[in-house]
């Protein structure tokens, strides 16, 4: 076969275009500098209850530091865990705390907390279930529900609707605050789950989509779709707000958490103090979360702050 | 001119080429080796109870079936509803269709096939839950039902080319013989043309299975992600996980992390080895066809 | 009537029933991303980074990270599939080794595209430390898409008329000569088509590059070899987890359908030069 007309035009086509991408990547003299070595990269990853912040925060950082580079990626709060112990990202978004079995794993690398924030997990309903009646469950009856004991809505003072149990993915850190807080140990199994979602965006996704979901979410992601009841823990019915986490009354709380492999040193530790610093701080509160009051770097283990 | 050189098969010529075939068959071989390899710790932990056991809690047990279980389930379903459309289709653009329509109807067809997986998550995500939900009553659209119907609908393009090249396969002496003994058309299609075609069509269908069970990405937003067989088995209504909706999932989490990526990677192979029978299956049935 | 010619009618009916119901989910697939993704693009859309994860901004850097990662994987994947096809029609003479190579060939096309992602990170992101960047992306690609290519090359050097390979031979060329005076011309088209079909498909890829090649935010243009980048498809994928937020819906509908253009203006090319050669092959 000749090499017809449509078939020269497609390749002069494809080398014209590939030159110009190649030119214009490596433009001689100003512009971009392909390869270029001053520039640091800082890799982030992990939580997604801590990754608004980061993201935020990342923004303006880079605006004033032009030769640093902030790559953030999701992935759960044990990716970021993991990742950092590989040495594979500089720093790790956990919104749980380390367990003593990652701490083993990862001895050699010394893995070093610094808290910027705390969050709460609610226990989120459909908006729908809220406003049918269901205000407020109790530790038992949340176990009961996710243990698939308690299957109907009417079962707890709501509409006759069957409960649909959103669950999470095993290693993210909001799975473990909660089931902590529920059972005692942060990888107990929920055999009445019906749904499993990644991410915090996925979970307020798809209980917004329902009309009868019950599932957890970090306080920041409530909103009118998504609405946190209050635990009723014998008379006293204990809401999911800002100030009820920051008295420490709502019981299910953690920090939020970034971790590095040792002390953080250089571009990273710049980061982290501006993190630390007021403006870093606003961030954390424009996210929903509350800040902290002082800067400070503990190494600890679950365990010693279980509740 | 040109000198003969010593060696006429061993030219610059023969060692390029035999490096690059090389690289190829060495990448390709390379791939196989490490699913194994990279599967044995989990099987040794486990034990042959990787394949039947039903739990599965990272860090702790690895159980496959109920992921075998998902992915045999939605593959099936999703030929199961492809399978009239398709053949239909294919049926109509071979046997009835004019020369310059079928030739539009193939170019639509190669186009829809390469529509990107993503786009069907996104629709399935967005509207396919939504809509199975409320047609059906359910009290969550994320379903074995919804990914397999999302599944049929991506390997219908497929599905429909290849059986209509199995069907045109059929030699044109055999349907003007039908025509003269006196059957009708649709006579001589379905009870000659149709028959003659069996193993093509029985390949078309084969690689289109193929194909829905190495689908990732639509899978996975669909499934529910939920690591149990229902209860009853039969429930299609009811969410589940299938294995690359699984790797998916927890793959980035496991990256390199020993025996759960194990797990992952073992996974990967039994999934393998099941598209491998299918898509084997297939390809020998097409050439039979020809 | 007749009760032959009835059932006639109404198989033929119902045949139609069945295509038609077929043509008219497709045509809803089309439309749905069309109407859905239109509102969404602007000049802002195309040329702007994206922010807020994703519910404002653009996909500017998500465009150009498919393109690499397209782009890469085609240029590493068709000297490798040129040469393997040329060894096994111009050397390779044993029918069994034949059988073997196109048996490989063929086991690879039917390789679930995760697996891809999970061995090539082992490979090229562990063995050959790239980690998770825009390199193991285009290798990973690469090698999955080698199949496409070489099938494409295959069948167009199989095509070539005998009586050219034996007036090469007759006047005496080499292999290695005869592959660039009548080969190598006469199969430009398969190499083509071939190239275009693998950039489709890598394009289309998301489970092999959504953990080894790419990341969320924070990327523009990789600096290095081994950064990773952002892509309309995993860019989608995020988007689409946030199915209630509006705004950023609309954005994933506009990135598909930019993605879902990009593939069919790579797809319609190939079919244009498929009949440009069906129309020669019939002179």
């Amino acid at each position: 076969m000749p090499l017809t007309y449509p078939v020269k035009a497609v390749v002069i086509i494809s080398l014209v275009l590939l030159a110009g991408a190649v030119f214009v990547t490596l433009r001689p003299g100003g512009g971009t500098q392909v390869f270029a070595e001053e520039t640091t990269v800082i890799r982030v990853a992990g939580s997604t209850t801590v990754l608004p912040i980061v993201s935020r925060a990342a923004e303006r950082f880079q605006a004033r530091h032009a030769l640093v580079k902030i790559i953030v990626n999701a992935g759960g709060s044990g990716v970021g865990i993991h990742g950092v112990g590989t040495r594979r990202f500089d720093i790790g978004l956990a919104s749980r705390e380390i367990t003593l079995k990652e701490k083993h794993r990862y001895a050699s690398s010394h893995l070093q907390i610094t808290v910027i924030g705390r969050d709460a997990v609610a226990c989120v309903v459909s908006s729908e279930v809220f406003h049918g009646g269901v205000r407020a469950l109790s530790k038992q009856q949340i176990r009961d529900i996710y243990l698939g004991n308690i299957t109907n809505w009417r079962q707890v003072g709501g509409p006759d609707r069957p409960i649909i149990v959103i669950d999470k993915e095993v290693h993210r850190g909001t799975r473990h605050v909660f089931m902590q807080y529920l059972f005692g140990k942060s990888n107990a199994r929920a055999p009445g789950a019906r749904l499993v979602t990644g991410s915090n965006n996925e979970e307020q996704a798809k209980i917004a989509q329902s009309d009868s979901a019950i599932g957890m979410l970090s306080i920041a992601w409530i909103n009118d779709e998504v609405v946190g009841i209050g635990i009723r823990d014998g008379e006293r019915v204990i809401q999911p707000t800002l100030d009820n986490v920051r008295t420490g009354r709502f019981p299910i709380a953690r920090n939020l958490n970034l971790i590095t492999a040792g002390e953080p040193q250089g571009a990273v530790k710049q980061f982290i103090d501006y993190l630390l610093s007021e403006d870093g701080q606003k961030r954390v509160a424009e996210s929903g979360y509350i800040p902290i009051q002082l800067p400070h770097t503990v190494s600890w283990v679950a365990g010693s702050h279980s509740k | 001119m040109n000198k003969q050189p010593l060696f006429p098969e061993r030219g610059p010529a023969f060692w390029l080429t035999g490096l690059a075939a090389a690289i190829s068959a060495g990448t390709i071989g390379l791939l196989f080796v490490s699913l194994v390899v990279e599967s044995v710790p989990v099987f040794k932990s486990e034990g042959v109870s990787f394949l039947w056991g039903t739990d599965w809690f990272a860090g702790e047990v690895y159980g496959a079936l109920p992921m075998i279980y998902g992915s045999l389930m939605v593959t099936g379903l999703a030929v199961v509803m492809v399978l009239p459309f398709a053949l239909g289709s294919a049926i109509l653009t071979s046997e009835f269709l004019s020369g310059r329509v079928r030739l539009v109807v193939k170019a639509a067809m190669e186009l829809l096939a390469g529509v990107p997986g993503i786009l069907y998550g996104l629709m399935g995500i967005a509207l396919l839950a939504v809509w199975v939900r409320d047609l059906f009553g359910l009290i969550d659209g994320n379903t074995l039902f919804t990914a397999g119907l999302l599944l049929a609908v991506m390997i219908l393009p497929t599905v429909m080319t290849l059986a209509e090249d199995a069907l045109r396969a059929v030699p044109g002496e055999t349907r003007d013989t039908a025509l003269s003994l006196g059957l009708t058309r649709m006579e001589t299609v379905m009870q000659v043309v149709v028959p003659q075609a069996l193993p093509g069509l029985a390949g078309a269908v084969f690689l289109g299975l193929g194909r829905a069970m190495g689908e990732t990405i639509a899978v996975m937003l669909v499934i529910g992600g939920i690591d149990r067989i229902p209860q009853p088995w039969f429930d299609l209504f009811a969410s589940g996980q299938n294995i690359p909706s699984k790797i998916g999932r927890e793959a980035a989490e496991a990256l390199g992390f020993d025996l759960q990526w194990s797990a992952l990677i073992a996974l990967g192979l039994v999934l393998f080895v099941m598209v491998m029978t299918l898509t084997t299956a297939g390809h020998f049935l097409l050439r039979k066809a020809r | 009537m007749n009760p032959r010619l009835w059932k006639e009618r109404a198989t033929i009916l119902i045949l139609y029933g069945l295509t038609g119901c077929g043509c008219l989910v497709l045509a809803v697939i089309l439309t749905t991303v069309i109407m859905k993704g239109a509102p969404a693009l602007s000049g802002e859309f195309l040329f702007e980074e994206s922010r807020n994860f994703g519910s404002e901004g653009g996909i500017f850097y998500q465009m150009i990270g498919t393109l690499i990662l397209m782009a890469g994987a085609a240029i590493v994947c068709l000297p490798v599939a040129l040469g393997s096809v040329l060894f096994q029609t111009e050397f390779l003479h044993s029918p069994p080794l034949k059988k073997m190579f196109r048996f490989l060939i063929y086991s690879l096309n039917a390789v679930p595209t995760i697996i891809f992602g999970l061995i090539g990170y082992l490979f090229f992101g562990v063995l050959l430390d790239a980690g998770v960047s825009w390199v193991t992306g285009v290798l990973i690609l690469a090698v999955m898409i080698l199949p496409t290519l070489h099938v494409s090359i295959h069948e167009a050097v199989e095509s070539i008329p005998d009586h050219y390979r034996e007036a090469g031979l007759a006047l005496g060329l080499s292999p290695g000569q005869q592959m660039r005076a009548v080969i190598l011309p006469q199969s430009m088209y398969g190499m083509v088509t071939g190239t275009l079909l693998g950039l489709a498909r890598a394009a289309g890829e998301t489970a092999a590059i959504m953990f080894t090649a790419t990341a969320f935010s924070g990327v523009q243009l990789p600096q290095s070899w081994t950064e990773p980048v952002t892509t309309l498809q995993t860019h989608i994928l995020v988007l689409a987890q946030e199915a209630t937020n509006p705004k950023a819906l609309t954005h994933a509908w506009g990135a598909g359908l930019v993605l879902l253009t990009l593939v069919f203006i790579l797809i319609s090319v190939t079919l244009w030069i498929r009949s440009g050669m069906e129309m020669e092959a019939e002179r």
